[in-house]
């Protein structure tokens, strides 16, 4: 590996750990770093801080770093397959329908709340389902254009749902603001302990989609001239992008702008496009972008906690528009 | 090596192959050429096993091309596509890389063997010049060459290239066709889908040529490309015509009858 892309690394898992450090030990009330350490190593004494790290932050921790890793890979996934610069859990559709599966439960069954993070999950995955499906049928499926126009496509119907939704009741709009913001909860372990399934899935098929990325990035009559099928390879991107994104919208709402830049970010400072160091990388850059982002929303206002999307956008935008200044 | 019969190929319910014969040995350079439409990308395709016949019987070393799995048929054939994707953030030496990968299991990582063989690619196919450069900083030549290249890392005993010197100016395309030339010398077999007769009576040991989805005809250049053949296949009152130092040239009566006084070249 070149001294940039190690540099690359180096940076990230910094990052990373000082976001970690400073998400348990931050919040309405701070709890010294030592204290954190030795509630992790179980040497802390019974107390509310012990609590406040293990049940709280911890968790809520570890939901921010899946969550940003999981949006990383799936954004890497997909601009590899499709082999376009814009591509995001937006395209396949995940995010208008994860969207509308939330919004439903938010709206129409408010009584049903614990249901959301299902309802998310389940309407993500339909929509990307119903994208493939349409994407796949007739001449020419599979090819990256018709996956492209038939995810605008579905995202349009859910996104129409949505605001259907939205007008049928305005009063309890308000409640919807937060997931479509994008933003964590501390419910401990709650949400993961449905969810993580999905996320270990989706990550282990994206580790096998390494090599097969690679030979697409050089077209598709040159991954089929080294035996890959080029559809099957899009079709098994988009199906391991789809379960990480709608998996991270049934624990943190909408945050599509980590799926979209980290990638981008990734390649343009490690001045490489391989997959094998896009991949993982966009992983530990986008779980350091979610932990510091989610730290600064529960910490610059305790104890209201805002969502976190805004922020990440607030610590992410200056660095790409550095990075996409100095690209050639 | 390759041994193509009858292959018959229906895309979108239009019949683009109707009946095309091909083969070609290892150390031999065979050009297929003919009009526009004739079928000739799609021979290649379907011979590379890249579209799916619906008709007739293409074969690799005497195996069905529906059977051979990807990276089996990787490793009998490379291809080097008309218009190959040029992403940023790759070098020359990293896609050479990629084309080594059939050799390569999925959890498994290059050996020093990998690794000598991505060079010696790079080597023959003379980009080791450009090899730490980007992909999208090369001139339409260099990147032919190293879409070549690329073919070259699978080291399979046919190399397929469709069209690889119709967007090049002429330094270009005699640096491509002297390099197939030499790959053929030694000892790959080379199918090389050209437009240029020219170029196909130069560098082919063997011309097959395609009209309306069929090979019509199949030898040796001087016989194969005669005066008659080009009015029939190609509609033109045109001739190739070879010197004795392996030069050739296309006359062309361009205007027809109307202006004889300025119509050849």
């Amino acid at each position: 590996m070149s001294g940039r892309r190690v540099l690359v690394v180096a940076v990230a898992v910094t990052a990373l750990v000082l976001g970690v450090g400073a998400s348990l030990a931050l919040g309405t009330i701070d709890v010294p770093l030592g204290t954190v350490v030795d509630a992790l190593l179980g040497k802390a004494e019974e107390g509310p801080d012990k609590q406040i790290v293990l049940q709280l932050r911890l968790p809520r921790t570890v939901d921010a770093i899946l969550v940003g890793a999981a949006l990383g890979v799936a954004g890497a996934l997909l601009q590899g397959a499709l082999g376009n610069p814009l591509a995001s859990p937006d395209v396949i559709g995940v995010t208008a329908g994860s969207g509308f599966g939330a919004i439903l439960i938010l709206l129409a069954f408010p009584g049903s709340i614990a249901l959301l993070p299902v309802g998310a999950l389940v309407f993500g995955l339909t929509a990307a389902t119903l994208v493939f499906v349409v994407a796949w049928i007739g001449p020419d499926g599979g090819g990256s254009a018709r996956l492209i126009l038939a995810g605008i496509g579905i995202a349009a119907l859910f996104a129409a749902g949505t605001t259907g939704l939205m007008t049928a009741y305005p009063d309890r709009v308000q409640s919807a603001i937060f997931f479509l913001a994008g933003g964590l909860v501390s419910d401990g372990w709650d949400g993961m302990k449905q969810i993580w399934p999905y996320f270990a899935v989706g990550l282990a098929f994206s580790v096998c989609l390494i090599r097969p990325l690679d030979r697409l990035a050089l077209g598709d009559d040159v991954a089929a001239s080294l035996g890959t099928r080029p559809r099957l390879i899009r079709l098994g991107a988009g199906g391991a992008a789809a379960l990480l994104a709608a998996a991270s919208a049934a624990i943190a709402g909408l945050l599509a702008f980590i799926g979209l830049v980290v990638p981008h970010v990734i390649r343009m400072a490690g001045g490489t496009a391989s997959h094998g160091f896009v991949v993982p990388v966009s992983a530990l850059g986008g779980a350091a972008l979610l932990v510091a982002g989610d730290t600064l929303a529960r910490t610059v206002k305790p104890p209201l906690e805002l969502p976190v999307g805004p922020f990440m956008v607030v610590i992410g935008v200056p660095m790409f528009l550095w990075l996409l200044r100095k690209a050639v | 090596m390759l041994e193509a019969t009858d292959v018959r190929v229906t895309i979108g319910g239009t019949p683009i192959l109707h009946g095309a014969d091909i083969t070609v040995e290892q150390g031999e350079l065979v050009a297929v050429v003919g009009p526009n439409g004739a079928g000739k990308s799609t021979l290649a395709r379907a011979a590379a096993g890249i579209q799916k016949l619906t008709g007739g019987d293409v074969r690799w070393d005497g195996q069905d091309v529906r059977k051979l799995r990807g990276r089996a048929l990787a490793r009998l054939r490379a291809f080097v596509p008309q218009r190959p994707r040029v992403p940023a953030g790759v070098t020359v030496r990293d896609a050479v890389r990629i084309g080594r990968s059939a050799h390569i299991g999925p959890l498994q990582r290059p050996t020093a063997a990998d690794r000598a063989a991505t060079e010696r690619a790079i080597e023959r196919a003379g980009v080791e010049r450009f090899a730490d450069r980007m992909l999208t900083t090369l001139s339409g030549g260099e990147l032919q060459r190293v879409q070549i290249a690329v073919g070259l890392a699978q080291e399979a005993p046919v190399l397929m290239a469709d069209e690889p010197t119709s967007h090049l100016d002429l330094g270009a395309t005699v640096s491509v066709a002297r390099l197939l030339r030499r790959l053929a010398d030694d000892g790959l077999g080379v199918f090389l889908v050209v437009h240029d007769l020219a170029l196909a009576a130069a560098v082919a040991d063997r011309v097959v040529v395609m009209s309306e989805g069929r090979t019509v005809a199949s030898g040796p250049a001087e016989s194969v490309l005669d005066s008659a053949r080009l009015a029939e296949v190609w509609d033109v009152d045109a001739s190739v015509e070879a010197g004795s130092q392996g030069q050739t040239a296309l006359r062309v009566s361009w205007l027809g009858d109307q202006d004889m006084t300025r119509g050849s070249s």
